[in-house]
């Protein structure tokens, strides 16, 4: 099994394209598919009332205007870009900024599908359910939560991870080929900016509310 | 065609020539000579290099036609320039 993931070329093919497109593709392609997809994205966010409100962060919400989750994709980016970015030209001065945009652009695609579990409100209706009965933290009656909505928010937060994961690996291996970074300390460093970037997201999006 | 080897099997280091033959009239040439800079290179790299020059030394060209991104095609051009410096 193991010769034959090796050896099977469409395999190959299908891992690039979903873990390390950055490899193959040119810098236009990636360009073009990124802006499009955090367009997209966005739509997405607002139809399925999801807040993008941190670097690695996504929420749903009761209440949402058409531009925040635009707003929300933007200051995401741009933190990723900048830390990133001055990152990697510490690493290699021949880093190109268009190579870590679309890192940044095409790592995000992962997170844009998150939304579609809340179709309906589905995590929402189950998270307010389960909150109306945990949130009373002295008396926590676990039989009275519909299981429903337990199994809902277990697959939520399943897939959800998934999307985290995939994201963080687009991430890093955009950001390796962009820089052309290796050694162990590459992974520290990196995890170090993502999070970094998480917190200067959560500041921006949190103290300057739109 | 066989393929040169750079490195000894038995203590990894690099080769020398130690002999040179004209196939037309038999001539034999004995003593101790270093392979150029580029030789010592693996095949990989020494296709990689060739093709750099087949392309007038344009890495989007190479990258077009071999359908690698650009960045992955410098950072091999980048690795051999390591693998080419003095002292490493």
């Amino acid at each position: 099994m193991i010769l034959l993931k090796n050896y099977n070329p469409t395999y190959k093919t299908m891992k690039t394209i979903l873990f390390n497109p950055f490899k193959k593709y040119q810098e236009n392609t990636l360009l073009a598919i990124g802006i499009v997809a955090t367009l997209l994205g966005s739509f997405i966010g607002y139809i399925f009332f999801t807040r993008f409100d941190g670097a690695i962060d996504l929420h749903f919400t009761p209440d949402i205007n058409l531009w925040q989750p635009f707003i929300d994709n933007s200051i995401n980016i741009a933190t990723l870009f900048v830390v990133l970015f001055v990152l990697a030209k510490y690493h290699n001065k021949k880093t190109r900024a268009v190579d870590i945009l679309n890192a940044v652009l095409i790592a995000r695609i992962p997170y844009y599908l998150v939304p579609f579990l809340n179709i309906n409100n589905t995590i929402s209706r189950a998270t307010d359910q389960m909150m109306a009965i945990v949130g009373d933290t002295i008396n926590i009656n676990m039989a009275a939560i519909p299981l429903s909505s337990l199994l809902i928010i277990s697959l939520f937060a399943l897939i959800a991870l998934a999307a985290l994961v995939w994201y963080i690996i687009l991430l890093f291996n955009g950001y390796k080929i962009a820089s052309n970074a290796k050694g162990s300390l590459t992974i520290l460093f990196f995890c170090l900016a993502l999070i970094l970037a998480e917190i200067l997201t959560k500041v921006i999006i949190v103290n300057f509310p739109y | 065609m066989s393929k040169l080897p750079i490195k000894c099997p038995s203590c990894e280091q690099h080769l020398h020539v130690s002999q040179l033959s004209c196939l037309t009239c038999d001539t034999l040439i004995s003593g101790s000579y270093p392979l150029p800079k580029l030789m010592q290179l693996p095949q990989e790299d020494q296709d990689f290099i060739l093709q750099f020059v087949l392309h007038s030394g344009s890495l989007k060209k190479m990258a077009l036609q071999m359908e690698i991104s650009y960045p992955t095609m410098r950072n091999k051009l980048d690795d051999i320039i390591e693998k080419l410096q003095p002292n490493l």
